[in-house]
């Protein structure tokens, strides 16, 4: 079973994406900003990560250019899921380098559909 | 043409699931975030907020934003999308923290917490209109860009042109205008910077694409050619506040997709991210991460806009230790913590009731039992103590609400107030902190009302223009001392005297302050001159002392005149455990709260003293009190051996600081007693205030002190005049 961070700093956020990923077959570890996120990955094998942008301590392209620095996350899948959807936000996460950008607020199955795609 | 979406892959199907189970989350959550917000707002210094400061503040409206759009709460969504644009700008500093967007932002938070409450309440009530609101944050923007300068100005417009554009999609209603490509003159403006400026700007607006720079001739002029969804007018509107209508030229225009099929993005050429997908689900092509098959080379095209460098420098992170601990947190449902509370009771008793059967038990004979009951009583005891700590909240909970309460307050009275707040760490059981609030907010009002003088007043009297109220919070050994401490006029004797002579009220000139002050508890007293719109709320000192009192607590008052008034109110930790006395009054046991006990001591029948009225006396150290008999309150039937004894056991108990002696047959002991409510489980009994199970599985009532020195005050004052006699 494929191991996703989900890593949102909204609790009801976190729980719908975590129970819609549950509901997938997925298992699902959840980290409340990006540095959590940070300390989660060193201790559990993640495939795949899901993180929003605006978080406290740690934002989701600050944690995607941490992530991609290690070399555990090198090719990991990095998606991140905000409500941001503008040309720059995007770039900066491209940058950062962020496998995709997923605009808020989701549909769950296109959720899945897109995680299927870079999981297969 | 790029490759199209597949069409009906979930774009159009139900979620699978239902929403509504996350509501509550939420509620909780956009509250908690409305709470903080207000918090941060009010505590952040307006001159020299740090970046951190405002990115949090922003965040709070960025993430009700989000939940409230996901959850299909359009209005809240739309609301703190003004919010959350007005706060951007603060963080990026193109606005600063005035008092004014404070206000504006609080009223914003107030407003928004009444459409969660509409909606959690199943949106019965009429909903509340944000349109003046919304007017008023619009125009505090639009206000500000005169002044400021012109790029400030620029994206200010856009703050408010573009809520629409960028909230739309966000809300799933997408634009109905179709895609347009059009060349665009920007000058012939002031400097080439200014020129450089609007053009970036223009750029970096949603649903607006790049495609391309023409060449111009003259350095302070820049032709674009852009891809948008807007019109001509809007776009003139978004930029009005930088170019006059002569400075935008507006060439040649093509239509090139229809409003469905630009949601989607589809002009292949166009797509300056390389997202493979729509406009809100996409992969970045050949970014690191993607299965092999999907890992096809970026085409480096030619239509890449974003100036490299300077968007992702502005999302830097700083990281900062400071910021709020969420981490090992639950949420749970208050009945489940009572039921756990409750068991952990039952298993209190079930303790105690092995512990006294087993009293008798030979210890040789029983060494391995004994000690299991002395391990199971540590260990009942240590899971007592854990469970009810859950219950435990910190009085910042209560004490966050003044802040806001008193700047309003005081704005309203014309007073110059500082909220100190001191022990906020301090924590009380929240059944203890839901009651307490609003006698809490009754004292903090007083004392901004009555207490604090205006600054004029203040001034005149050598005093600095603010006047300053203290909370604080501290434990003091079973009990929470809660403090209200201002620095205004403080009371006047002479005034509180003339009133009770006024009302009637027995007082005498060398009456002791203490009992001058707790004059003010007095029902329809107030120390008010004049009743205003805050303090005429039919509320009195006199409800604050019996909300205390019915809480297990007290409250008192010190007063200087001319320095100022404190107010002391003790809590008992907790409602749900109490250390209580028991004493027997023929075959029954009753409790006494250990913290009304004063102290027990035997007297002979003949000390006792029966005066006019038939209310018997007891000389305690030149002091006479009146005695309650419990077995003449309850009706219970002495036992032999106590009236044989020829004297009689009293526990003296002060409640309020008037004291009673009870009479009883034998004190039994202390012990932590489990506080069942009677009313609830029977009906309400007088003079008591509860019921336990004891160790042997019996009930005992538990009396109410304050009920029964009551009901033994009317002679108190007799009591009080005997003992000066003698």
């Amino acid at each position: 079973m494929p191991s996703i961070l989900a890593v949102d700093d909204s609790p009801s956020m976190r729980k719908m994406v975590s129970f819609t990923l549950t509901g997938a077959g997925y298992h699902v570890v959840e980290a409340v900003d990006g540095q959590d996120a940070l300390e989660k990955a060193e201790g559990h094998d993640i495939d795949l990560v899901l993180a929003d942008q605006n978080m406290p301590r740690l934002d989701g392209i600050g944690l995607t250019r941490k992530l991609r620095e290690h070399p555990k996350f090198k090719t990991t899948p990095i998606l991140i899921l905000t409500t941001e959807s503008s040309e720059q936000m995007k770039q900066a996460g491209r940058a950062a380098g962020a496998t995709g950008w997923l605009v808020k607020p989701f549909d769950p199955n296109r959720l899945i559909e897109v995680i299927q795609k870079v999981l297969r | 043409m790029a490759d199209t979406h597949p069409e009906g892959a979930g774009t159009g199907a139900p979620a699978p699931f239902d929403l509504s189970q996350f509501y509550q989350i939420f509620f909780d959550e956009a509250a908690e975030n409305l709470e903080q917000m207000e918090h941060m707002l009010l505590h952040v210094d307006l001159a020299n907020a740090n970046d951190e400061q405002l990115n949090a503040i922003f965040r709070c409206a960025h993430s009700i934003k989000g939940g409230a759009a996901t959850f299909g709460f359009t209005d809240i969504a739309e609301l703190t999308h003004h919010m959350e644009s007005l706060l951007d700008r603060v963080r990026r500093r193109e606005l600063s923290l005035s008092p004014d967007l404070v206000d504006v932002l609080l009223d914003a938070a107030d407003l928004s917490r009444e459409l969660l409450t509409r909606h959690q309440e199943g949106e019965t009530s009429e909903p509340p209109s944000t349109a003046a609101l919304v007017r008023r944050i619009s125009e505090l923007v639009t206000g500000s860009l005169r002044t400021s300068g012109t790029e400030a100005g620029a994206v200010a417009a856009f703050a408010v042109q573009g809520v629409h554009s960028a909230l739309e999609p966000a809300l799933g209603k997408g634009t109905s205008l179709p895609l347009r490509r059009l060349a665009l003159r920007i000058g012939p403006m002031q400097t080439a910077e200014a020129a450089d400026e609007v053009a970036d700007l223009l750029c970096s607006m949603p649903n607006m694409v790049q495609l391309d720079e023409l060449p111009v001739l003259q350095a302070n002029v820049r032709a674009l050619v852009l891809e948008t969804h807007l019109t001509d007018d809007e776009l003139r509107d978004l930029l009005a506040f930088h170019l006059s209508d002569e400075q935008l030229g507006i060439d040649q225009e093509e239509i090139i997709a229809s409003a469905d099929s630009a949601m989607h993005s589809e002009a292949g050429e166009s797509q300056p991210s390389e997202l493979m997908g729509d406009e809100f689900f996409g992969l970045f092509s050949g970014a690191p991460g993607l299965p092999v098959e999907l890992l096809v080379e970026p085409e480096v095209s030619a239509t890449n806009i974003v100036p490299q460098g300077k968007p992702t420098g502005g999302f830097e992170h700083k990281m900062s230790s400071a910021s709020q601990v969420e981490a090992a947190t639950i949420r749970v449902a208050v009945n489940k913590v009572d039921q756990l509370i409750n068991l952990v009771g039952e298993l209190v008793i079930t303790q105690a009731m092995l512990a006294q059967n087993s009293r008798d038990l030979d210890s040789r004979l029983h060494q391995q039992l004994l000690s299991g009951l002395a391990d199971l009583e540590r260990n009942t005891r240590e899971l007592q103590e854990s469970v009810m700590s859950i219950r435990m909240i910190p009085m910042s909970v209560v004490f966050n609400r003044f802040p806001r309460m008193l700047r309003d307050l005081a704005f309203k009275c014309g007073k110059n107030v500082e909220l100190v707040t001191q022990g906020e760490s301090t924590e009380l059981d929240k059944s203890m902190v839901e009651k307490i609030t609003d006698p809490l907010m009754h004292l903090v009002r007083n004392s901004c009302d009555h207490g604090i003088e205006t600054p004029a007043e203040r001034v005149a009297v050598g005093k600095p223009e603010h006047g300053t109220i203290t909370l604080s919070a501290a434990h003091q050994g079973g009990s929470i001392m809660i403090e209200v401490h201002d620095d205004g006029r403080g009371l006047s004797r002479e005034k509180i005297l003339r009133k009770a002579r006024e009302r009637g009220i027995p007082v005498t000139d060398d009456m002791s302050d203490q009992d001058v002050w707790a004059l003010a508890f007095e029902p329809g007293f107030s120390t008010a001159e004049v009743v205003t719109d805050i303090s005429g709320r039919g509320v009195g000192m006199d409800v604050v002392k019996r909300s205390i009192a019915a809480l297990g607590g007290s409250v008192e008052i010190d007063s200087a005149e001319g320095y100022g008034t404190r107010i002391s109110v003790r809590l008992p930790l907790t409602l749900a455990i109490m250390d209580g006395m028991s004493v027997a009054v023929g075959d029954e046991v009753y409790i006494l709260p250990l913290s009304t006990v004063v102290e027990s001591f035997q007297v002979s029948a003949d000390h006792v003293n029966t005066v006019a009225q038939g209310t018997p006396l007891v000389k305690v150290r030149d002091e006479f009190m009146p005695v309650v008999a419990l077995d003449k309150l309850f009706d219970v039937p002495r036992s032999v051996a106590a009236l044989a004894r020829h004297a009689d056991i009293m526990v003296v108990v002060e409640v309020e600081d008037n004291r009673v002696a009870l009479r009883v047959d034998e004190l039994l002991g202390q012990h932590q007693v489990v506080v069942k409510n009677l009313e609830t489980n029977y009906r309400k009994i007088p003079n008591v205030s509860g019921a336990t199970i004891l160790g042997d599985g019996s009930v005992a009532l538990i009396l109410d002190a304050t009920a029964i020195v009551r009901r033994a005050r009317s002679t108190r004052s007799l009591a009080r005049d005997l003992g000066e006699l003698v």
